[in-house]
């Protein structure tokens, strides 16, 4: 029994901090020195987790029509184990070349210089933090869309299915294009397959346990960029911790949906993807920088925050059909402003480019959701 | 345009919760008010007043709702474009520029400010203490484990309280009418779920016909046990298989 459990717990490391850390060294080898930070590799290797997910899962899901997540596993355990390699490599290269470190960067690990006031500060962030994922593990959230949602995870990991089954009643469907290409769903199941968990445990279990302090980790990575000053950083965490906590003013928020139903996709879309749309805003265009980063900064092409950028695009299309609108929106609006403010109508175009995945998304959902008129 | 408008309106106010006396929404716009007098850089300005202050303005605008509502055709979804405005990070940043030096008085007060005007998500009728690992109830459980069968698939006829859970749980559990039919503003309709939901008391000869010679033959039946019911099901070809709390669970001998 211990045995068991022992692996199960190797497993959900294995494919929830290993392959997306390592996968995430590829867009840190293509930034500045200064920007580099276990937090950015550990994101931006989820992002692109997911991404690669996309890809596997969605054309299966179009076109493989029996044992459809069977096929979608095999493609995504390729590519994901590929390009975890890759950014094994890059690490190794970067490491015997000798130059600043692709996980720490130039900055590396200030802990040790923290003043008791932070520390204080720290602390109490990570009690709020503890107290939320012992909330999420310790009671059961009820949200009707779970009837949909966990149990499309459920038929995949016990039938090997992708929306093909209606998961109210258990009988054969058509494929429903909205929620289909919205695999979301299916990275749970995939992850209940290899690790030999129930999906509806890591539904509702697991995936908070990943995603609350995930979705933290990428609130810290904003504050660093917002506040130079450093003691401001566990403020803003603190409030952002609080503003969750009681931020459930209706039950249409995405602090709502961050907290109760954070397993599903469109709580993803809300909580963790938009913001790091924010946060390749800020990455690109608008960090706080010490003078002494700037020329290191301007010497280091910007190639993996871009990639980023179309990753977070792609995860959009793995959480919700709707998160890609809101995505392209978000986007489209911020790059008219920033290319009006700074003069640059290149920014529009650069921006354009990284929707490229979206609009793409969108063309295929037209395409099926109206294929019936051609 | 005008009625769009007002149900924007109506939609905004919902989400910022103002009809239960939450109003979250005033931190974070005077915050947005705070950072268009106050915010200096330029990209900055564009990705936390510019942005947002536009996005507020298309919500309310009734073409903008036409437009989004007929490319999605969805009219439910409206309100997810207010997450676009990122309040807790948007009010985050306000409250501690306004704040300055101050940080520890202005954390203090920015958290008894917060949670004055929010709602503490825990206490919401949803959120109970998980009865097992999975987070469904006990009693679904152990239904499912009674009645599962080794190799295959079965029908079984459960009761509303019960439709939510029992496929979380084995999807070899197949179900004549799912949630679908609990969302009354979808407009489902079943004869097994009006058979079985929407009469005072069940007919049991006409019960029986649908559970047994519908379109889904229902291996077993699950009934609470104060449910009313015309006549007893074990007159009708039914015995008593087990009972799980309040629900009793009935199997067809003649399937």
């Amino acid at each position: 029994m211990l045995m068991m459990y022992v692996t199960e717990v190797m497993n959900f490391i294995f494919w929830l901090v290993v392959v997306p850390f390592c996968i995430g060294m590829i867009p840190a080898n293509f930034i500045s020195p200064v920007r580099r930070s276990p937090g950015f590799i550990l994101l931006s290797g989820y992002f692109g987790m997911w991404a690669l997910f996309e890809i596997s899962a969605v054309p299966a899901v179009l076109w493989v029509k029996y044992d459809n997540f069977k096929a979608a596993s095999a493609a995504f355990t390729v590519l994901s184990l590929a390009a975890a390699a890759a950014g094994l490599l890059l690490l190794y290269r970067n490491g015997r070349a000798g130059g600043a470190g692709l996980i720490w960067g130039t900055k590396g690990n200030d802990v040790k210089s923290l003043s008791p006031a932070e520390w204080i500060e720290w602390l109490l962030f990570f009690a709020l933090l503890g107290f939320q994922l012992y909330k999420a593990v310790a009671y059961a959230s009820f949200d009707g869309d779970d009837a949909y949602y966990v149990v499309e995870s459920l038929i995949a990991q016990e039938s090997d299915v992708m929306y093909r089954i209606l998961p109210y009643t258990g009988r054969p469907t058509d494929l429903d294009v909205r929620h289909a290409l919205a695999v979301f769903p299916m990275w749970v199941a995939f992850m209940s397959v290899r690790a030999n968990v129930h999906a509806t445990i890591v539904s509702h279990v697991v995936m908070p346990l990943v995603l609350i302090p995930l979705t933290y980790l990428l609130y810290f990575e904003i504050g660093r960029l917002l506040f130079a000053e450093r003691e401001n950083q566990p403020v803003f965490m603190i409030i952002m911790a609080v503003f969750q906590i009681f931020g459930n003013v209706s039950i249409y928020t995405n602090e709502t949906f961050f907290l109760t139903r954070t397993w599903q996709g469109k709580a993803v879309a809300g909580s963790l993807v938009i913001p790091a749309l924010l946060w390749v805003f800020l990455l690109l265009y608008g960090e706080e920088k010490q003078k002494s980063d700037i020329a290191v900064i301007k010497n280091r092409a910007n190639g993996g925050i871009w990639m980023l950028f179309a990753f977070v695009h792609m995860t959009a299309g793995v959480c919700s059909s709707i998160a890609v609108f809101l995505s392209c929106i978000l986007t489209a609006l911020t790059a008219f402003f920033l290319a009006f403010t700074k003069r640059d109508i290149k920014i529009l175009l650069k921006m354009g480019a990284a929707c490229v995945p979206s609009v793409i998304y969108m063309g295929i959902y037209v395409v099926v959701a109206y294929s019936y008129l051609l | 345009m005008w009625g769009i408008f007002l149900e924007s309106v109506v939609i905004f106010k919902n989400y910022m919760g103002f009809h239960e006396n939450h109003f979250l929404a005033v931190i974070y716009l005077l915050a947005l008010l705070y950072l268009w007098l106050t915010e200096k850089d330029k990209c900055r300005r564009a990705i936390f007043v510019y942005a947002p202050t536009l996005l507020l303005l298309l919500f309310f605008c009734p073409l903008f709702r036409k437009v989004f509502v007929r490319v999605l055709e969805d009219s439910e979804t409206y309100y997810r474009l207010l997450w676009l405005l990122q309040m807790s990070i948007v009010s985050a940043y306000g409250l501690l520029k306004f704040v300055g030096r101050h940080r520890r008085i202005g954390l203090a007060a920015a958290c008894l400010v917060i949670a004055a005007c929010g709602d503490y998500v825990y206490d919401s009728e949803h959120i109970s203490k998980a009865e097992n690992a999975y987070h469904l109830p006990q009693e679904a459980i152990d239904i499912v484990d009674m009645i599962e069968p080794e190799t295959g698939r079965i029908t079984v006829l459960v009761p509303a309280d019960l439709i939510y859970y029992v496929r979380q749980y084995s999807t070899d559990i197949e179900l004549p009418y799912g949630r679908e039919m609990l969302i009354s503003r979808w407009d489902y309709h079943n004869a097994m779920y009006e058979a079985m939901e929407e009469v005072e008391v069940i007919d049991t000869p006409s019960f029986v016909e649908l559970t047994r010679h519908g379109n889904f033959p229902c291996t077993y039946v699950v009934l609470k046990e104060d449910r009313e019911i015309s006549e007893p099901l074990t007159d009708y070809g039914f015995s008593v298989y087990g009972q799980v709390g309040e629900f009793v669970v009935y199997r067809d001998t003649t399937l």
